[in-house]
């Protein structure tokens, strides 16, 4: 379904992401593991089309320099150069890092913006199945995504990017942060995600808690990649285990 | 009754929803777009000249003046998102030096025309006055009142209930999650300018029959929305209803007790006072840090 070919991002003159593919299949679950600083965001940012706009922005008002480079294919078609909203319409939705929420919005209007591209028809049965898959926000409903707790704010994050009804849903460090308990619920949610059909590439810095849920996964290191394989394989990888597994 | 008090608290109230009027497309285009339009006030003066000359020189009845100026006023503020502000976007000393280039040209190109005598006068929609605790006040400014608080009432709907209203709100909180749901930047500030510009044409349309069009305004109301949206915080509609009573009452009072000349001093001082001691306004929340992308 995706391919990522010798990606490059350059900002300014370090390299952020160097020389990288892989590749994600229909219906597969795919981690992607990196230390701070390895280049996950900038890898997912750059699938769904931040990047791109974040260089165009900066060309137009001459500031800092971005450089791509690669190839990014959605299902055969080049996507490197759509505009997000492009991409998000071809069905690649990003959750960015930090649980993202519009603060000032209750997490209703939070889900409700999720579904900005799609017909007005299709709310209710989107919102249903948001609140399905995570029940705490049922109550949560009319209250300020600001106030909620940062696991809250995940699931509302989540749920957000799932109204914009995803076939890849691109999931930046989505554990980061939270408590152990809240980690298990989030992993719940991704592996209920897949089961309904869609293919997800997910990034985090310990593998461990994810390692049930994915089919494989890809270790990078300042934006190149290390290894890749599937769970186990990189658990027999003494390096990787012991930097990325928390042993 | 009609004692000062009555008028203080009458005139208080009508000038703080005229300086509301005139504040809401500013206040409109900056809270959804962030971006500081210092052409409010040439695009104030514009749609008075704009609104006068359809009707004087194209022969259009006022109803039909009205409506092409608030949609014209409103598509050049479309265009000037599109023209002088894409490519100096996020920068905001060039966003403020561009907008007021292009105000200060509007306001200068009627000087120079020679727009400076006292032939400008728009119709008022109503006529006749009514005495309210004593005081007589004129229906047209009652009109404005209750537009005022109309277009105030159905711009908060907009922006709280409406998908787009959603949209643009969105991008303005969270720029790079807004874009990771599909909304389009430059599709929000264009939208953001043109909805702040029309409200300036329908603010110019409403309260320059109260007098003749002299091209100062285009200044005066600059300064007024700058007053009115720095006191109330530049982003709530709550704030920007605080700030104009604030403004409004003190400009009465000061203009009643004090004397005539004084009350324009007071949101020049108003814009003084509250950068020194609260930047953010009254009611406005430091922005936090921007993530990075
Ligand atoms: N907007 C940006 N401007 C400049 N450098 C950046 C930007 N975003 C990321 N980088 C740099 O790119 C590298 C990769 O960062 P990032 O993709 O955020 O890694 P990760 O998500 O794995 O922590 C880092 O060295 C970081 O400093
Ligand atoms: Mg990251």
């Amino acid at each position: 379904m995706l391919e990522v070919r010798d990606l490059m991002v350059f900002y300014e003159n370090a390299l952020a992401v160097n020389d990288l593919s892989l590749e994600v299949r229909q219906g597969e679950v795919v981690g992607v593991f990196g230390s701070n600083s390895a280049g996950k965001t900038t890898l997912l940012n750059t699938v769904a089309g931040l990047t791109l706009h974040l260089q165009q922005r900066e060309r137009r008002k001459g500031g800092m320099r971005i450089t791509l480079g690669g190839a990014i294919r959605l299902d055969g078609e080049e996507i490197g150069g759509l505009s997000p909203r492009a991409r998000v319409e071809r069905g690649v939705v990003l959750c960015r890092e930090r649980h993202p929420v519009f603060r000032d919005n209750t997490v209703e209007e939070n889900l409700t913006l999720g579904a900005y591209l799609r017909p007005s028809g299709e709310l209710k049965r989107g919102l249903e199945s948001v609140y399905e898959l995570f029940p705490p926000l049922v109550a949560l409903r009319k209250r300020k995504a600001g106030m909620l707790s940062g696991g809250e704010k995940e699931m509302v994050a989540i749920g957000t990017a799932l109204m914009a009804r995803p076939r890849l849903l691109l999931m930046d460090e989505p554990l980061l942060g939270l408590s152990p308990l809240m980690q298990a619920e989030v992993v719940r949610g991704a592996r209920a995600i897949a089961r309904r059909g869609v293919t997800i590439l997910i990034s985090e810095q310990y593998a461990r808690p994810i390692l049930p849920i994915i089919d494989r996964g890809y270790v990078i290191e300042n934006g190149a990649l290390v290894v890749s394989g599937t769970g186990a394989e990189l658990l027999d990888n003494p390096e990787v285990k012991s930097a990325y597994f928390g042993v | 009754m009609g004692g000062l008090l009555a008028s203080t608290l009458v005139y208080g109230l009508v000038n703080s929803v005229v300086l509301l009027l005139t504040s809401l497309g500013f206040s409109l285009t900056f809270g959804l777009s962030g971006v500081a339009n210092f052409a409010h006030g040439g695009l104030y003066l514009l749609s008075g000249f704009l609104c006068w000359l359809l009707m004087h020189r194209v022969g259009l009845p006022f109803p039909l003046a009205a409506a092409a100026t608030v949609l014209l006023v409103g598509l050049l503020g479309a265009a000037i998102y599109r023209t002088v502000l894409m490519s100096v976007r996020g920068i905001v000393l060039s966003e403020v030096i561009s907008t007021f280039a292009v105000g200060v040209a509007i306001v200068e190109f009627f000087r120079w025309k020679g727009f400076t005598t006292y032939d400008f006068t728009l119709p008022a929609l109503v006529d006749g006055s009514v005495d309210i605790l004593g005081v007589t006040v004129d229906w047209q400014r009652l009109l404005i009142v209750a537009l005022g608080l109309a277009l105030t009432g159905l711009l908060w709907l907009f922006t709280h209930r409406t998908m787009v209203g959603l949209a643009l709100r969105g991008m303005s909180q969270d720029e790079y999650t807004a874009l990771s749901v599909g909304i389009e930047s430059d599709w929000a500030a264009t939208l953001s300018l043109g909805l702040g510009s029309a409200l300036a044409a329908v603010a110019g349309i409403a309260l320059l029959p109260l007098g003749i069009i002299s091209i100062n305004i285009g200044y005066d109301v600059l300064l007024i929305a700058l007053a009115v949206t720095v006191l109330g915080g530049l982003e709530s509609t709550t704030g920007l209803i605080l700030g104009s009573l604030i403004v409004g009452f003190a400009m009465v009072i000061t203009g009643n007790y004090v004397g005539p000349r004084w009350s324009e001093v007071v949101y020049l001082a108003a814009i003084v006072i509250v950068l020194a001691v609260k930047p953010s306004g009254l009611l406005g929340k430091s922005k936090e840090l921007e993530d990075r992308v």
